[in-house]
């Protein structure tokens, strides 16, 4: 209990000095803010172009389709006000020394690594998807019961952790690689994945995109929990692999550690 | 003039020397790129499902001008200049220029052709190990002058895209910070070049306008070239003329930016 408040501490500590770095450079957070806009408008134009000249993807609709886009960005965005630019500077700093200074932070590096700063843009745009999920809904004529809704925070949450375990074991490749350059374009490919019904994949494509990187469940198990109520088998499935992705990344991580030597160069 | 050639030409063979360090880098973005064509496969396989055509082309067709832009992008698209060239002017290292007969564009240029070299013919690595699989799935069509016309158009699509990215590394003189201005601009070229859909499917008003802007050149025009998206001799020879007009307004761009940024910087140390 006593370690828990220890580390909600450390976060919130974070936290703050990050909102005091982001008003410190505030036209850098407009920007940023605009960015994050910019491309939830490229996803969603995307579907608005190609529902121009067709009906329907895989038996989704426009609407359905962006319920399922919306969920994709919600998640996207928590991931980014929350993790990625840790994680991004992670690579970097492994590959500098800078890492050395996470080793003597007075908490796990792993926490410290991926929790030391917030991006409040990400954070702003994450109800603005929201707003995305809430649209769709409306246009679909949804009325969503109280667990439904709470079941679909749950799946959002088990879809964040399996985001940042993915995350975690690419950039986690550093220790092993010279760069982890490159190596985000992986995961960012990946993730397009979960902007698919899952009706649109079969064969190895379903089974490397749902089952083996879970990313199409990521979006679809809360999606359809809106649309249809809970269906027990994919939720359960999406809760254990979040946990499992969760402990593959842990695994990699501290392997990774292993290998560290400061400085390479 | 063979002295200006054989000095570009040395940064060049340095340039391509630096690149093949990081070799793996290159072939797993490259890889990590195909993910990306899986996705393109499915959605649009999807969207085709049940119909023969869309905005008048087949899925095969579709399909092809994705395989295209995906080639294309490691041989013509700008990956890091902007933020080098940044890094260059904030930490000081463009100092040295100054003092040596070496123009700054082409030092960068020559590491961006050897760079693009590099990471062009790894990304066609994975592209060929996968091509027997997609064989049956695309259609080029038959040789004619849209092959000759995507020469020139590919050659000043490098252009364009280096000398925005250079414009945006000189930025560097005004702004401290420019990351933002890179990622924003990338999400504008990445729609209105043709990346995220062919930019035929936009409505006619939308397609005409965005022929007008430089992003339609970056990528867009040469793929359709290539791809039999452009299929009218005229209004393909209209758009080498708009794109050479947009790698001459953009080379002065980048002039002026260079001797106004100039007048701003400090050089400091030894």
């Amino acid at each position: 209990m006593n370690s828990l408040a220890h580390y909600a501490r450390l976060w919130l500590a974070g936290a703050r000095y990050s909102v005091i770095r982001t008003m410190m450079f505030r036209a850098d957070f407009i920007m940023w803010s605009l960015v994050e806009l910019f491309w939830m408008g490229v996803n969603l134009l995307l579907i608005a172009v190609v529902y121009q000249h067709t009906n329907s993807i895989a038996g989704w609709g426009p609407w359905e389709m962006t319920l399922i886009v919306g969920t994709s960005m919600l998640v996207q965005r928590l991931l980014m006000g929350l993790f990625w630019t840790n994680l991004f500077e992670m690579g970097r700093n492994v590959r500098s020394g800078h890492f050395d200074f996470f080793m003597a932070q007075p908490g796990s590096p792993l926490f410290m690594v991926s929790t030391r700063k917030i991006d409040l843009d990400g954070f702003l745009n994450a109800p603005l998807a929201l707003a995305v999920v809430l649209y769709a809904a409306h246009r679909l004529g949804l009325h969503p019961s109280g667990a439904q809704i709470a079941l679909y925070a749950v799946f959002v949450i088990c879809g964040l952790a399996i985001h940042y375990s993915t995350l975690l074991v690419l950039v986690s490749l550093v220790f092993w690689l010279q760069s982890a350059k490159g190596l985000e374009g992986g995961y960012f490919g990946v993730n397009e994945f979960s902007r698919l019904p899952r009706e649109a994949l079969r064969g190895v494509a379903a089974v490397i995109f749902v089952y083996t990187l879970p990313v199409i469940i990521v979006t679809n198990v809360p999606a359809r929990t809106l649309l249809h109520g809970v269906e027990w088998q994919p939720a359960l499935w999406l809760i254990c692999a979040a946990v499992f992705w969760l402990t593959v990344a842990v695994i990699v991580f501290n392997r990774g550690l292993r290998r560290y030597s400061s400085a390479s160069s | 003039m063979l002295a200006v050639l054989n000095k570009y030409r040395s940064i060049f063979v340095v340039g391509l020397q630096s690149n093949l360090v990081y070799r793996w880098n290159f072939a797993v973005r490259a890889t990590f790129s195909l993910i990306h064509l899986a996705f393109v496969f499915v959605l649009w396989g999807a969207a085709f499902s049940g119909q023969t055509g869309i905005g008048g082309f087949s899925l095969r067709q579709t399909l092809t001008y994705f395989v295209m832009m995906l080639a294309l992008q490691f041989f013509i698209s700008a990956m890091n200049e902007d933020y080098e060239i940044s890094e260059e002017i904030r930490n000081g290292l463009i100092n040295q220029f100054l003092l040596k007969p070496i123009n700054y564009y082409l030092y960068r240029f020559s590491l961006f052709v050897s760079a693009r070299l590099v990471s062009g013919m790894l990304a066609l690595v994975p592209l060929l190990l996968v091509l027997p699989l997609l064989f049956d799935k695309l259609v080029l069509p038959p040789f004619g002058w849209n092959y000759l016309f995507a020469i020139p158009a590919l050659v000043m699509s490098g252009l364009i895209q280096f000398t925005i990215a250079y414009c945006f590394g000189l930025l560097t003189f005004w702004f401290l910070e420019i990351q933002s201005f890179i990622i924003l601009s990338l999400a504008v070229e990445t729609v209105l070049g043709g990346q995220v859909f062919p930019l035929d499917l936009f409505p006619k008003w939308l397609y005409d306008l965005s022929a007008y802007l430089p992003y339609y050149y970056q990528m867009y025009f040469p793929a359709a070239l290539l791809t039999g998206r452009i299929t009218d001799q005229a209004y393909a020879l209209r758009g080498l003329c708009i794109q050479l007009f947009w790698v001459l307004a953009l080379l002065a761009v980048a002039r002026l930016l260079w001797s106004r940024g100039l007048r701003r910087h400090t050089a400091v140390g030894g």
